[in-house]
């Protein structure tokens, strides 16, 4: 470690715009106020004199921003002088906050453009991603590169947790206007991320071939009045978006499952009874379910199985594939 | 010539080989670049290369079919990998990791495995194919292999060789002597689908007009209505290919037809969503198969190939028509057969295939 002074700080000392060595980003924890309010600070910034006399922060800048909002000054601080070089200072705020905590998608993405700066790629790849708990490949450096680049609605949802990063990175190569309709959307309603993949690829998909941007097809009335249905869960909002999409790629598919089940609503299948086409109507691998308590209710199901695939209708469907 | 490479990278392994030694010949002043082996790199691909390196795998593969569907059982004869043709929906684009343009040049391996190959198994019917992992011909002017493969055939009694192409690069073929042991193929799609998704391939005429040469000769042909694509007025368009393609050959001299609808793995969709942005291909929707292959709905795949077989049927009843990588319900459904029935897919062209 690098010779250190130790000072009290007054805050009119310190750039607070110098973002050379930052790489926090997103929401202050509460915690972390109530914490330095409670008890004050426990641990002390670090920060470095620079050549104009101002301070540039290193380590602890939301420490020092919430020991400005509850009016604590001067603040007790460790100082380097300005011989420490920049990658030195950039180091020891990189492994001071990796040692703490796990950094969110856009603090790792600061850290890899930083570094950038001073490292050549391979080791930026060897050395870097793997202490930001990333796989060291060239494609998902290059994903987090451009993850600053995304508009600020969208960096902030990644920061914050609300949006995963694997979405951030899908919606890139859209238009503005495009990702922010997408973000609006999967913040609106309960989507999983598999399932917000999906709907990215069908709404693209769906895009394409009708030749329409992909925000007219996620804005359109009919989304729009399943997104608005203010009385249905959210979860069933969800739902009913999903469905909706689906049947609009693929037509075909959803024209065959209606029909499907409107056959086995004419054959007539004893309750309790479940038959689950091929998926995707592919193949011959049919699929008949059923419960049971006791072995005499299995008897019955059984034998009801047997009349079934006795009936010509039954047979009908199973060859109508 | 439809590819004539700028630059040549070759293994020094190689250097003396034949195939080197002829492509120098007709490429005297392209510039080589001599390395002790060809570095795997990915990205895209150099256009102006083409590698020439020594093999070290097997040069016989079986058709990569699945347990799912049913394979026509051929063999694959592997010359080289990568095409210079470009057709959009290409599955090469995801096949392999090198992304150039590539030939193998230690031939005598191959002929080695190949002798081997057709020693072990004397009782059955070989059917070998190079159109592959590369197109069968495209090459041909720089390293004349068929001048060399199509005369071994002739002189094997149970084995024949199938060229797949789109190019009409059949001038050797000419003067060879085949004894109907080579099939000549031509993948074959409406002139619409051939100027979006094919545009660096030969025109329809040209393909026809180059199996009519070959008929000429005296060799057999096959088409391969694979893929099948759905475009607007698909049936219309496909009516005019059949047409053309009975008004152009004789249908007695066809060894068989395949039809294949598109199919890819997943891998290759945004290969081609940004290579191709404009194609239109992937508009129309799909479904995974049974063996994680992206095809269309079945019901759609049974109504084109219906739609062909009959067309297809009704210019010449005895054409061995055969779906690629379907199974027994499309089979039924769309030619109204399953190959069980007629005692297996393979030896329905085995019996097809031996002149
Ligand atoms: S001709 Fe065949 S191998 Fe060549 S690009 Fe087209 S599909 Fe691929």
């Amino acid at each position: 470690m690098p010779e250190t002074d130790f000072r009290s700080v007054q805050f009119e000392e310190v750039d607070w715009s110098d973002t050379t060595c930052l790489i926090t980003y997103g929401p202050h924890p509460e915690k972390l106020l109530h914490a330095i309010d409670a008890v004050g600070l426990l641990q002390w910034p670090l920060l470095q004199q620079r050549e104009d006399g101002l301070l540039r922060i290193v380590c602890g800048s939301r420490r020092l921003t919430v020991c400005r909002k509850l009016g604590i000054e001067p603040v007790p601080c460790q100082v380097f002088s300005t011989s420490v070089s920049h990658l030195t200072c950039l180091r020891m705020a990189i492994y001071d906050n990796v040692a703490q905590r796990v950094l969110n998608p856009v603090e790792k993405s600061l850290v890899l453009t930083k570094m950038a700066e001073y490292v050549d790629r391979p080791q930026l790849i060897e050395d870097v991603m793997p202490l930001l708990d990333l796989e060291p490949s060239v494609t998902l450096l290059q994903r987090y590169e451009g993850l600053q680049e995304l508009d600020s609605p969208i960096v902030d949802a990644v920061a914050g947790g609300s949006l995963h990063e694997r979405i951030a990175f899908a919606l890139r190569p859209l238009r503005g206007k495009d990702r922010l309709a997408f973000l609006k959307l999967f913040e609106q309603l309960p989507f999983s991320v598999s399932v917000q993949e999906e709907l990215l690829e069908t709404i693209m998909d769906i895009s394409r071939r009708d030749g329409v941007a992909p925000r007219d097809v996620i804005n359109d009335k009919e989304i729009r009045e399943l997104r608005q249905e203010n009385k249905r869960p959210l979860r069933q909002r969800a739902q009913d978006i999903r469905i909706c999409l689906q049947a609009r790629r693929s037509p075909r598919l959803t024209a065959r499952k209606q029909r499907f089940l409107e056959e086995i609503r004419q054959v007539g299948l004893p309750p309790g009874l479940r038959l689950e086409p091929p998926p995707h109507f592919e193949g011959s691998r049919w699929r008949l379910e059923f419960t049971f308590h006791q072995p005499d209710e299995l008897t019955v199901r059984l034998r009801q199985v047997a009349r079934l695939t006795g009936q010509p209708a039954f047979r009908r469907l199973l060859k109508s594939k | 010539m439809r590819f004539r490479p700028e630059k040549l990278v070759i293994e020094e392994a190689v250097a003396e080989t034949s195939l080197v030694q002829r492509v120098l010949a007709v490429l005297p002043h392209t510039p080589v670049i001599w390395v002790g082996r060809v570095k795997e790199t990915k990205g895209p691909r150099d256009e102006q290369v083409l590698e020439i390196v020594k093999f070290r795998g097997r040069f016989i593969k079986p058709c990569p079919g699945t347990r799912s569907y049913i394979c026509c059982g051929y063999q694959i004869l592997n010359l080289g990998i990568k095409c210079s043709l470009g057709c959009t929906y290409c599955i090469l684009q995801s096949y392999f990791p090198s992304p150039n343009l590539r030939l193998f040049a230690n031939l005598e391996d191959m002929w080695q495995q190949l002798r081997d190959h057709l020693g072990s198994f004397r009782n059955r019917v070989h059917r070998f194919g190079t159109g592959e992992f590369t197109d069968s011909l495209l090459l041909d002017p720089l390293t004349h292999l068929s001048a060399d493969l199509v005369p071994f055939f002739a002189g094997e009694a149970n084995a024949i060789l199938e060229l797949k192409t789109k190019t009409t690069q059949v001038e050797s073929l000419e003067t060879l002597n085949h004894r109907g042991h080579t099939v000549v193929a031509w993948s074959l799609n409406p002139d619409g689908v051939i100027a979006s998704e094919e545009a660096a391939a030969t025109s329809l005429d040209d393909r026809l007009e180059a199996a009519r040469r070959c008929q000429e000769w005296g060799y057999r042909i096959a088409f391969h209505f694979d893929p099948l694509l759905v475009h607007p007025n698909w049936q219309q368009n496909y009516t005019e290919v059949v047409s053309r393609l009975f008004s152009t050959v004789d249908p007695r001299g066809i060894a068989w037809i395949s039809l294949g609808t598109l199919r890819f793995m997943p891998a290759l969709k945004p290969i081609i969503q940004q290579r191709h942005p404009e194609s239109t291909i992937l508009h129309e929707e799909f479904v995974p198969g049974l063996d994680g292959k992206m095809r269309y709905f079945r019901d759609l795949r049974v109504e084109m190939y219906r739609h062909l077989n009959e067309l297809l049927k009704k210019g010449c009843e005895d054409l061995c028509i055969y779906l690629c990588m379907e199974s027994e319900d499309v089979w039924t459904e769309a030619l109204g057969f399953t190959p069980e029935e007629r005692g297996g897919l393979c030896a329905i062209l085995d019996r097809q295939a031996l002149p």
